[in-house]
């Protein structure tokens, strides 16, 4: 099963992924602009802004130190290095011997951690504001993903994506209510995750309202383009999973080239779709209050335990 | 002849006791001083019965011995090292139980030592039998004693009867330890007795009071 | 056997030489430097001694007949305490290095010879713990392990907090001894012997009821002593309260004692059996497990004072290793063995990441607080350019104990959850929907963990220091770098190379499913026969490393070379940004607070000065933040006051009258002559 022609093939589904990240997020601006009236930025600026940034000089704090400097790297390759984990268009990948789900949460908290380190290295107070807000936002959303995942492995017989993937694609919502829990639970904890609305604006720059944007506001040219990307990336890997696990649709079950075809273009069009879908909600809900964001999270923790008695019963 | 030995014993016993509760119903040094000579006096001659039942003589001496230092040296020694106190020492003015209730509870006590002792196997033997609860109950009410007086003295006195207790208490169980040892004891009692009065003189300078009650200040809070 | 039995004597001996040569030192640089050797090749030799046992699966065994007629002098090391003396050894090594240059700044202010003869003999008592087969030499050298421990945490007796500390300790560390005495008296009620060789052999004859409490007692006893949540309070009293290299043996090594206690009863002397009858034993400990993990790290969070996080955060840890003993238990019962050997795994290998992992932190916080001497993050900051390498290796700590990967913190937490999601394999309903549910509390412990040493490693190190203390200090010296490298160094060997841990472990424990080769993915089946999980972190790390250079070729090949600028930081253009505008531990935290004010019960306390009359002209404000500690305020202090009520009636039994005294004795007397007149009378 797993020959050099699968690795290629798992190889395609991570560079798919790292480069198809920034046009996910031109085509959420994109429908933004476009409800609010605005005709907007074409759905490839994420890709001239990338381009502009890396080709900038930097200016870097005098205050920070080498943590403030390594966080973007150790972000890009955390998120990457998540990104081989994930089954895109094919029901597998190579490399779930390797990794799996738990390794991902994993390697995003990696990536997080250093992010609130820098948030913290830059002096000034408001990385430390960033900072203070993601650390309650991210321990909550802990046990919510947790046992969000919880449903899910339980119902398709592991953490291991591949098997995941694999066993929703050939099985119905109808024997498994609690999976529509599941998807709720995740769906929620998504939004948080990759901070949009209503937990994060990810287009103000007001310090009220701001959480992740505080944390990379020190940051410029190479540095700033990998946080940037990097935070695509992530925000790619999540809506995958979402859409994979749960309207795993015309995924490819073999490696054939027509098949794979129809995958991919299946996948792109559901993942589209999915930003599309998170850009109308963005646009008809406001920022949450920070402490109503725990309900928030309640709501998803308690879907999720409901997910898990329908399992048992 | 076993009847009337039976009888003598008893009697003893009984006279034994009576000297002992003559300490808890009075209430003045030279009392209970006399009282406990009387005691020792008879006590001496209930050992000297046990020798005389069991003809072991060297119990002769013991008894002897009993008379010449439980009689007479002891009460001396305890008048002459109190003379220079002053009455009011001497007197157990207020005690905690009262004489009456006192007397009440030695009774009981000496009820409670024949219950004890009824069933301890050592049926066979009479002096066992009737000596032991005397002994015993000497024990409890000198135990009494301790705890009732307040006074210094009558502490004193306390410990003597508890002396005295043992004594018998050892005289009936084997009829007479080593010679020797009993000859050690009476030196030891001699020379507590000398401490002890030694202690209660510095006492009553010290504190200006016999009263045992007093040490309490020493309590650490 | 003789080779191992002469590493273990002469291990022994060097301790002893070692606290022997420590009360005849005086205090010079050089015999500071003498003085730490004898432990330092003695922890070399136990670590040679334990992996030769660990490897050769033959148990070590000595017998001293007749050392007293009733109990003989016993040894014995299988596997299970040889992977605990493996721990004891590795990390008194580098306790031991870190001391020499530590012990410097004890020095100046009194004599290290004390010092140095506790820390010797407070080792040595810990590797006789558990080399130990006899309750009554076990109990012996479990107090003498306690009493120097006590001496330890007192060694700055200067201070009034640090005897309170102590004392709370001698009392709560008692209370535990007493449970553990009494459960080691059942055994001998039943055997009529205290070898642990005939509990190990009789247990299985038990009555349901003793076994039953054969465990209720050991798991108070030995849970007060790895500081399980009710019975903490000492915990984070007293590792702070110890001069920090005895913090880093408390936390890392003597609480994981308690730890073994409660395997060996549990697993030898207990009679536990694969029957569903026990499953609540495995509940207990999962219930418990949980409830510390989260009052540990809830604590932590919120804390200022860095060595008590780090002693709050050492009962979160436990907290996880007793959920995965749980867990380990409750499949044992339910006779699902593959996965009662993956909880178990995942328990022990948390319990070793532990060791290393706090004792890494704790040296840390020790090289912190002897230049700086504050153990408040308040007034720290912006050590991270002077103390490049202590902030590394404190960093290498912090991503260690938040549980992410690469390093060895991941690798346990994974395989609890994976022993968390496994239990869908049990039999019953309510067990299963009752684990699920306690992985709530286990995951968002894994989540505050992380903001925990966010916040203790960026307000420590980074960003501009907030107080005098801070700024112009130096580095450590090079024995303490060494010291914390090594752990270090472990702490990223376990992680990278998880096969290290896994076949370790299971070659001590016996167990019988082992990794074949270092590159074999880890893996879980399913119902199916399919993969459940796998990793295999050997090739993430490899995927890793080619990522990132990957990705530096392509930035670099697509932006050419750029220039950078140092600048200060955005100050909104007023200009002055200085360190009192920066977030402080406190306000970094509050959100944390709010959310759980249940709780903490926060209350802040102002006070304000202000010109004249008008109370908007301020002159001066003082905001004070206060939290409560529940367990003392509600579990505690009813039980404390209700003591002292009692103890104060009992207090006048002691009148300092002698009457009463006699009286006492006169009662005692005629109450144990009634005792014997009646029941002889039967």
């Amino acid at each position: 099963m797993y020959n050099i022609a699968t690795l290629v093939v798992g190889l395609i589904q991570v560079l798919v992924m790292l480069a198809l990240a920034p046009l996910l997020t031109g085509i959420i601006r994109k429908t933004k602009a476009r409800t609010q009236k605005r005709i907007g930025a074409s759905i490839l600026q994420p890709y001239y802004d990338l381009l502009k940034l890396v080709q900038k000089d930097e200016v870097v704090s005098d205050q920070t130190s080498w943590i403030f400097r390594a966080c973007p790297w150790v972000n890009f390759a955390a998120m990457a290095t998540a990104a081989f984990f994930i089954p895109v268009f094919l029901v597998y990948t190579p490399f779930g011997l390797v990794g799996d789900l738990l390794l991902v949460i994993g390697l995003f908290a990696l990536g997080r951690f250093f992010t609130m380190l820098a948030g913290l290295d830059v002096a000034s107070s408001f990385g430390g504001l960033g900072s203070s807000r993601e650390m309650m936002i991210s321990a909550l959303l802990e046990p919510a993903l947790f046992l969000s995942i919880f449903v899910v492995a339980i119902t398709y017989g592991g953490t291991n994506l591949s098997t995941t993937i694999e066993a929703s694609s050939i099985s119905s919502f109808l024997p498994h209510p609690q999976i529509i829990f599941a998807a709720i639970g995740l769906f929620i904890i998504i939004l948080g995750e990759t901070g949009r609305l209503p937990f994060d604006n990810p287009a103000t720059h007001l310090e009220l309202t701001m959480v992740h944007e505080t944390m990379i506001l020190e940051y410029s040219g190479k540095s700033l383009a990998l946080m940037e990307w990097s935070q695509s990336i992530k925000q790619i890997i999540l809506f995958t999973l979402m859409v994979n696990i749960f309207v795993p649709w015309g995924i490819s079950s073999s490696i054939l080239l027509p098949s794979l075809a129809v995958g991919f273009f299946m996948f792109a069009g559901k993942i589209s779709l999915f930003g599309i879908f998170v850009a109308f909600l963005e646009s008809s809900v406001a920022k949450w209050r920070l402490f109503r964001i725990p309900d928030l999270i309640a709501i998803a923790i308690a879907t999720s335990m409901i997910g898990i008695v329908l399992c048992y019963l | 002849m076993e009847t009337m030995q039976f009888d003598i014993l008893t009697i003893s016993g009984a006279i034994l006791l009576i000297a002992t509760f003559g300490i808890v119903a009075t209430r003045g040094f030279m009392d209970w001083l006399n009282a406990y000579r009387y005691q020792s006096i008879v006590l001496s001659g209930v050992t000297a019965i046990i020798g005389y039942v069991t003809g072991i003589w060297e119990i002769y001496i013991a008894a002897g011995l009993t008379l010449v230092i439980k009689s007479i040296i002891i009460p001396k020694v305890l008048t002459y090292v109190t003379r220079k106190l002053e009455i009011e020492f001497k007197l157990e003015t207020n005690p905690y139980v009262s004489i009456r209730a006192s007397v009440i509870i030695s009774a009981l006590l000496v009820a409670l030592s024949y219950f004890l002792i009824q069933q301890i196997p050592f049926k066979s033997d009479q002096i066992v039998n009737v000596y032991l609860p005397v002994s015993m109950a000497q024990f409890f009410i000198g135990l009494f004693v301790l705890v009732n007086r307040r006074t210094v003295l009558s502490q004193v006195v306390g410990l003597l009867i508890i002396e005295n207790g043992l004594f018998l208490f050892a005289m009936a169980l084997t009829h007479g330890v080593s010679l020797l040892i009993e000859v050690g004891i009476f030196v030891d009692i001699l020379v507590g007795i000398l401490i002890s009065s030694i202690l209660l003189f510095r006492i009553s300078r010290t504190f200006d009071s016999l009263d045992v009650g007093k040490l309490e200040n020493l309590r650490d809070d | 056997m003789t080779d191992s039995f002469t590493l273990f004597q002469a291990a022994i001996l060097l301790y002893v030489a070692g606290a022997i040569l420590g009360l005849l030192s005086r205090n010079t640089s050089l015999t500071r430097t003498i003085t730490f050797l004898p432990p330092t090749v003695a922890s070399v030799l136990l670590v040679i001694f334990s992996s030769s046992i660990i490897i050769s699966g033959k148990s070590f065994q000595f017998v001293a007949p007749g050392t007293l007629s009733f109990f003989n002098f016993e040894i014995l090391v299988d596997g299970i305490s040889a992977f605990f003396i493996l721990i004891i050894g590795i990390v008194s090594f580098a306790v031991s290095l870190y001391s020499i240059g530590y012990s410097k700044e004890y020095e100046i202010k009194k004599r290290t010879s004390a010092l140095v003869f506790l820390f010797n003999i407070f080792i040595l008592s810990m590797v006789l713990v558990v080399a130990s087969n006899n309750a009554f030499f076990f109990l012996v050298f479990w107090e003498l392990m306690s009493l120097t421990s006590f001496f330890l945490v007192i060694y700055d007796h200067d201070k009034e907090e640090n005897l309170k500390s102590g004392m709370t300790y001698l009392v709560m560390t008692h209370l535990g001894t007493t449970f553990i005495f009494a459960s080691f008296l059942l055994g001998y009620i039943q055997t009529g012997s205290f070898s642990f060789d005939s509990f190990r052999h009789g247990s299985a004859g038990f009555p349901l009821l003793v076994k039953n409490l054969v465990f209720v007692f050991a798991f108070i006893g030995f849970g007060t002593k790895a500081g399980m949540v009710p019975l903490h309070v000492w915990l984070p009293k007293a590792h702070p309260s110890a001069p920090s290299n005895v913090s880093a043996l408390m936390s890392a090594v003597m609480i994981k004692i308690g730890i073994y206690g409660m395997i060996r009863t549990i697993f030898d002397f207990s009679g536990f059996g694969a029957s569903p009858d026990f499953a609540w034993w495995g509940m207990l400990l999962i219930v418990f497990g949980s409830a510390s993990a989260i009052v540990g790290v809830l604590y932590a969070v919120v804390e200022r004072d860095i060595k008590r996080a780090l002693a709050f955060s050492s009962i979160e840890n436990i907290g996880i290793i007793l959920v995965g003993l749980g867990l380990s238990i409750v499949f044992t019962s339910f006779q699902l063995t593959a996965f009662a050997v993956l909880a178990l795994v995942a328990s022990m290998y948390h319990a070793i990441n532990h060791a290393f992992f706090k004792g890494l932190l704790f040296m840390g916080a020790g090289s912190v607080v002897s230049v700086t001497h504050t153990k408040n993050i308040e007034h720290l900051g912006g050590l991270v350019k002077q103390m490049p390498w202590t902030s590394l290796l404190f960093l290498i700590g912090a991503i260690s104990i938040s549980g992410l990967p690469p390093f060895n913190g991941f690798i346990s937490e994974w395989f609890t959850m994976q022993s968390l999601l496994s239990s869908y394999h049990i039999p019953s309903t309510i067990l299963q929907i009752s684990i699920a549910f306690a992985s709530l509390p286990f995951a968002l412990t894994i989540g505050i963990a992380a903001a925990t040493f966010v916040k203790l490693f960026a307000m420590t190190f980074l960003s501009k220091a907030r107080s005098k203390h801070a700024i112009n200090i130096k580095e450590v010296s090079r024995s303490m770098i060494l010291g914390m490298s090594i752990l270090a160094a472990a702490c990223v060997l376990f992680g990278v190379v998880p096969y290290l841990g896994t076949s370790l472990i299971s070659t001590a424990f016996h167990l019988s499913s082992q990794p074949s080769s270092p590159f074999d993915s880890i893996s879980i089946q399913n119902n199916s026969g399919k993969s459940f999980a796998n990793l295999s972190m050997p090739v993430v790390v490899i995927i890793i490393s080619s990522v990132s250079v990957a990705i530096f070729g392509f930035i670099r090949v697509l932006g050419g070379d750029t220039k950078k600028t140092t600048y200060g930081t955005w100050d909104c253009g007023f200009g002055g940004l200085n360190e009192r505008m920066e977030y402080t531990p406190t306000s970094l935290s509050q959100p944390m607070r709010a959310v759980f004010k249940v709780f903490f019960k926060p209350h802040n306390q102002t006070e304000k000065e202000s010109f004249g009359e008008n109370p908007y002209l301020l002159k001066s404000i003082k905001i004070e933040t206060v939290i409560k500690n529940i367990f003392e305020e509600t579990f505690y202090a009813p039980i404390i006051s209700s003591f002292v009520f009692f103890f104060d009636k009992v207090r006048r039994l002691q009148t300092g009258k002698i009457n009463a005294y006699l009286l006492y004795i006169m009662i005692t007397l005629v109450l144990l002559l009634l005792f014997v007149r009646l029941s002889n009378n039967v």
